[in-house]
């Protein structure tokens, strides 16, 4: 029996050094194995440390120092909302274990190098990124974001706002090593999944200010959801925006006739609430779901940790000018 | 490359799912196809076991396995492999809502309403503890002469009738067996020299 434990201590400690040693990158393509193992082989080591916690320090090498365990890290419900483009394409035949796996590493380096910050459809942003045509070889762009897509590397967001009287728009893929910066000037939501009805709505809708502050939300605080409704210019427009059951537009039924009226009718789709199949190959399962944010979680709460010390940081040494 | 829809959570299903759909034929279109597969789940929780098209069982098993999982999933804890504390899950209006929801949900794919009390009475404690899928599905000869169509044979688990397929443990040529015989029979000889001595 004696044997046998001290063969399970020697295992787990042969374990802990082969995941000290190995190289971080290749340990997380095989985080669960092995912590799995270490998880397993932990109840025979502790039998041995925790009556002599002293004894265990003063020799190392006999014994596995104890407090290092592999905890399960716990990670928050609302990080799919955050990081929604750590989370696989849906499509199937697109799926690539390997390549995501990958993917999701460069993703986590590019984040160790420049702060991205959370942001959601209606965040008002900046993007400052490299432009060698600009004056000072770098353009800073401030907008709503009207819209986020695709996954992984290739995720992107589109920011809007009306210079000199003309709608732009620009599409920043965000890990793009050629932004600089960004900043979440105001964080906040919309009723919508997407705003591309700012380019049908009136100008001041998507206006916002270039030298624009950041505005401060408070720690632990809930994401507010700006439910304000926009106002449409007349027809014609980009899209039918009747046909899209949109909550964030005040006068659609203004401008349509009952052509459009019942049109739209006619293309609504209200069975597809009810087609639990369609639904579920539109999303990532939720046990798929907690193995990638298993795989990323203690890189990005870190970082999370950081940018908050940083923020912290900042606003102490800021003076303030009063009068 | 399409972002994944994070706004609702739906757990994993225990079956393999087609990347795409199949649309059945019927002249209602997408709609036509769920009506057609609602009357396949009804059975399906009326009967638990049911013999008809491969195709049509195919589809319908996705949807039979959604409605357990959704109406299991909310009330129990057990679907998840982490329990969640009580506090997360029983917000009041979350609670409310997700509930009305799947009664929504029930109340659409059971034609019958008493087989809504079947559901949640019946079936959601009888896969309380499962680990595997709640259906099963089999290949059925089809029959000769007659319509090409693959048939099948598509269940719930754990229902009351014969199993179809044969127990095939008692089988002698398997490995266990042959050494069970041979231990009987290493203890038989023991006990015949004993009694000799």
């Amino acid at each position: 029996m004696v044997k046998f434990i001290k063969m399970n201590v020697s295992r787990a400690m042969s374990k802990r050094w082969a995941q000290q040693c190995v190289f971080n990158r290749i340990v997380t393509f095989s985080t669960k194995p092995t912590q799995h193992a270490a998880a397993v082989s932990e109840p025979a080591a502790e039998q041995k440390t925790v009556s002599t916690p002293a004894a265990a320090a003063a020799q190392p090498a006999t014994t596995t120092p104890a407090p290092t365990t592999a905890r399960k890290p716990i990670v928050p419900s609302n990080y799919r909302f955050i990081y929604p483009e750590f989370l696989p394409d849906p499509k199937v035949e697109w799926r690539n274990p390997i390549r995501e796996k990958l993917e999701r590493l460069d993703m986590l380096d590019r984040r160790r190098q420049i702060d991205l910050p959370e942001f959601y459809v209606g965040s008002i942003m900046a993007v400052t990124s490299s432009d060698p045509h600009a004056a000072g070889k770098t353009s800073r762009f401030v907008g709503i974001c009207i819209n986020r897509d695709r996954c992984g590397l290739r995720s992107r967001f589109v920011l809007r706002n009306v210079i000199d009287h003309q709608g732009m728009e620009v599409v920043y893929e965000l890990y793009d090593p050629t932004i600089q910066k960004v900043e979440v000037l105001r964080l906040e939501k919309r009723l919508d999944d997407n705003l591309f009805y700012l380019r049908d709505a009136l100008p001041e809708y998507s206006t916002f200010d270039e030298n624009m502050e950041a505005e401060h939300l408070e720690e632990g605080a809930p994401v507010p959801v700006n439910d304000i409704k926009v106002v449409l210019r007349p027809r014609p427009w980009l899209e039918r925006w009747e046909r899209q059951n949109l909550l964030g537009v005040a006068n659609i039924d203004q401008y349509i006739k009952d052509k459009h009226r019942k049109s739209a009718e006619r293309v609504q789709k209200p069975w597809e609430k009810f087609d639990m199949m369609k639904q579920y190959r539109s999303t990532i399962p939720e046990e798929e779901q907690k193995e990638v944010f298993a795989e990323v979680h203690t890189e990005l709460h870190s970082m999370e940790l950081q940018r908050k010390r940083n923020k912290r940081k900042r606003t102490f040494v800021k003076p303030k000018q009063l009068a | 490359m399409n972002q994944a829809d994070v706004t609702k959570l739906i757990s994993q299903l225990r079956i393999a799912v087609r990347p795409s759909q199949r649309n059945l034929k019927n002249s209602d279109g997408p709609e036509g196809r769920l009506l057609k597969l609602r009357k396949t789940v009804t059975a399906l929780m009326k009967h638990e076991r049911i013999e008809l098209y491969y195709n049509r069982a195919d589809e319908a098993r996705g949807y039979a396995e959604l409605v357990r999982i959704i109406s299991n999933g909310y009330n129990i804890s057990s679907l998840h492999s982490i329990p969640i504390p009580k506090q997360l899950i029983s917000n009041a209006i979350r609670h409310g809502d997700r509930h009305k929801a799947t009664m929504e949900l029930a109340d659409y794919w059971l034609l019958e309403k008493q087989l809504v009390h079947k559901l949640f009475k019946v079936l959601v404690p009888r896969y309380e503890n499962y680990n595997v899928s709640y259906t099963r599905m089999y290949r059925a000869p089809r029959d000769y002469p007659g319509m090409y169509y693959r048939q099948s044979v598509l269940e719930l688990r754990g229902n009351p009738y014969p199993s179809l397929v044969m127990d095939q443990s008692h089988n002698r040529n398997l490995l266990h067996n042959v050494l069970l015989d041979e231990a009987r029979k290493e203890f038989r000889r023991k006990k015949l020299a004993d009694l000799v001595n």
